[in-house]
């Protein structure tokens, strides 16, 4: 043995694709967010001692939800681009909106989903991606593709594992949050690394979750953070767009 | 443990149609209509045991206000009870409890008691669903599923209110489940689905992520159909400043969206029930007006 991983070329491929695809570095435009955070460190309730266990419960409800869509739309991105089910992803996106009640972490989630489209089309001409953001600038008005979506359908084109895809998108979620909350509160980089590296498992068991419901059935009760994030636009000085 | 992680975050079918011996199945329809005069009328109103509306109360403006009375109290482990309303062209129909909603606890093994709505509203008539709290008690399972379909230029103005449980004799998320499911279609467009649930054993009510130190919590959707974004924007606004003054940090926190269109949700977290019933009525007669340019008009209650 020489030490030297023997990766399949494809595969190897595949990983570094999703390792850029969730890089909080991606130009969409993800820093800019803090779904809510920002309203519950302004307003005195969120403090660095609290976000371990917010970041536990957000993924067991909020992370479950987005992880369920992401589940979907994976399963979208994995048909041949004739067969793509334009109306189903229309729908798709159009419930997710439907399920987030908050109008400016609703509108971010469209926003970096189709930033994220059409950065992945710049880097690749994916058919089926294609033909879902030509879909939903047709199909739906006004055009609706949220983040966790986009990112299942073009794990979906490129193969990328399910799991591993759902896994990567709530993993770089957690960690644009927890940036958000660096720049809100007295959080050190190594207390943040910390805080990230012990959600993991909380990441995995979301994704376990996720296989066990639908788009239809699944439940999410986070009212505070929706609260949080409906509350935001009266915010007097801003760090975040949502 | 597959099964208890769907129970927990997605629906779990055997609590929803299973049928139990002794428990109750009931069905309570009303429509309402416009009337020669103006003036709404109920002019059809089927209904079963335990559900009774004994007539419905002409209001000052034309509309109609309609009395839901559960006659047992409230729901018991496996009753399935369904409420179908329609509400005409032009029809303008309220709809209230007699008091609050009692979930009771289940004998063992009993199914979660289940309660489905079924709304429509026609062209330019209006709803108002301003119940009074659903409390379930300690060791109760609920779920309510509500669908509501709105034509073009119909109005809706629908609350719910949960409460933590039987606060008096120390019953705080002593029950099992609460589950509340609502889909809204306005226009033919999907903009509201709700899918709370709370399991208080498995998953902690006061994270700061679900209610944090608040006990009751409450959703209000108003919607017209038809009305412009750019309207709605200013209605989030203009409610947001009653919203912004309802609010005490450590005692009931509001908040107010608009949805994906027609309409804005208002989300109420309080430690006291009173606080956010209270609120509630502000916001109501605040969005009544800027919608409709009249006051809400409270319902009578005998209670």
């Amino acid at each position: 043995m020489d030490g030297r991983a023997n990766i399949p070329e494809n595969a190897a491929l595949t990983e570094l694709r999703l390792l850029q695809l969730c890089d909080t570095a991606l130009p969409i435009g993800s820093l800019a967010h803090s779904y809510g955070l920002e309203t519950l460190v302004d307003r005195g309730l969120l403090a660095v001692p609290d976000l371990p266990e917010v970041f536990a419960t957000y993924l067991e409800e909020t992370g479950t939800l987005e992880a369920v869509f992401c589940r979907e739309a994976f399963r979208l991105g994995q048909a041949p681009r004739r067969e793509f089910a334009a109306d189903e992803w229309v729908a798709l996106n159009r419930r997710l909106s439907a399920m987030k009640p908050g109008r400016e972490a609703r509108e971010a989630s469209i926003t970096l989903g189709q930033n994220f489209l059409r950065c992945v089309l710049v880097m690749e001409d994916l058919s089926v991606v294609r033909r879902a953001f030509e879909a939903s600038r047709f199909l739906a008005e006004p055009a609706e593709i949220h983040h966790g979506t986009a990112f299942g359908l073009v794990c979906g084109a490129l193969g990328v594992e399910e799991d591993r895809s759902i896994a990567a998108y709530l993993h770089q979620q957690i960690a644009g949050l927890i940036s958000a909350c660096q720049r809100l509160l007295p959080l050190g980089q190594s207390a943040a690394a910390r805080i990230l590296w012990d959600l993991k498992p909380s990441i995995l068991r979301a994704v376990q979750r996720s296989a066990h419901c639908d788009a239809e059935s699944v439940y999410c009760f986070n009212p505070f953070v929706d609260w949080a994030a409906m509350e935001h636009p009266a915010l007097t000085t801003r760090l975040f767009v949502s | 443990m597959a099964h208890a992680l769907q129970i927990v975050h997605g629906r779990d079918r055997s609590e929803v149609d299973a049928p139990t011996r002794g428990a109750v199945s009931a069905a309570l329809d009303l429509q309402f209509e416009r009337g020669a005069s103006g003036t709404t009328i109920l002019s059809r109103s089927r209904q079963e045991p335990p559900w009774r509306v004994v007539r419905a109360f002409p209001l000052p403006d034309g509309s109609a206000l309609a009395h839901l009375h559960n006659v047992s109290g409230g729901l018991l482990g496996g009753d399935q009870l369904a409420l179908s309303v329609d509400v005409g062209p032009g029809a303008e129909a309220q709809i209230t409890t007699t008091g609050a909603t009692r979930i009771y606890r289940p004998r063992a093994g009993a199914p979660a008691a289940t309660q489905r709505n079924e709304v429509r509203v026609a062209e330019n008539g209006v709803l108002e669903y301003v119940p009074d709290a659903i409390i379930p008690y300690a060791g109760s399972r609920f779920l309510q599923h509500t669908v509501i379909n709105l034509a073009p230029g119909a109005g809706l103005f629908w609350w719910e209110i949960a409460a933590p449980g039987r606060e008096a004799r120390g019953e705080v998320f002593a029950y099992e489940s609460f589950a509340m499911e609502l889909d809204v279609v306005a226009g033919g467009k999907l903009v509201v689905a709700e899918r709370a649930r709370l399991v208080p054993r498995e998953r902690a009510a006061h994270s700061l992520a679900r209610l944090g130190p608040h006990r009751y919590w409450a959703t209000f959707y108003i919607c017209r159909v038809g009305t412009s974004a750019a309207e709605w924007m200013r209605v989030e606004q203009e409610l947001r400043e009653t919203a912004s003054e309802l609010s005490s940090s450590g005692v009931a926190l509001w908040g107010v969206s608009t949805l994906p269109a027609h309409g804005v949700v208002v989300r109420c977290l309080a430690v006291q029930g009173r606080d956010a019933i209270a609120g509630l009525h502000l916001l109501w007669n605040a969005a009544k007006r800027l919608l409709y340019g009249r006051d809400a008009i409270r319902p009578r209650k005998v209670n």
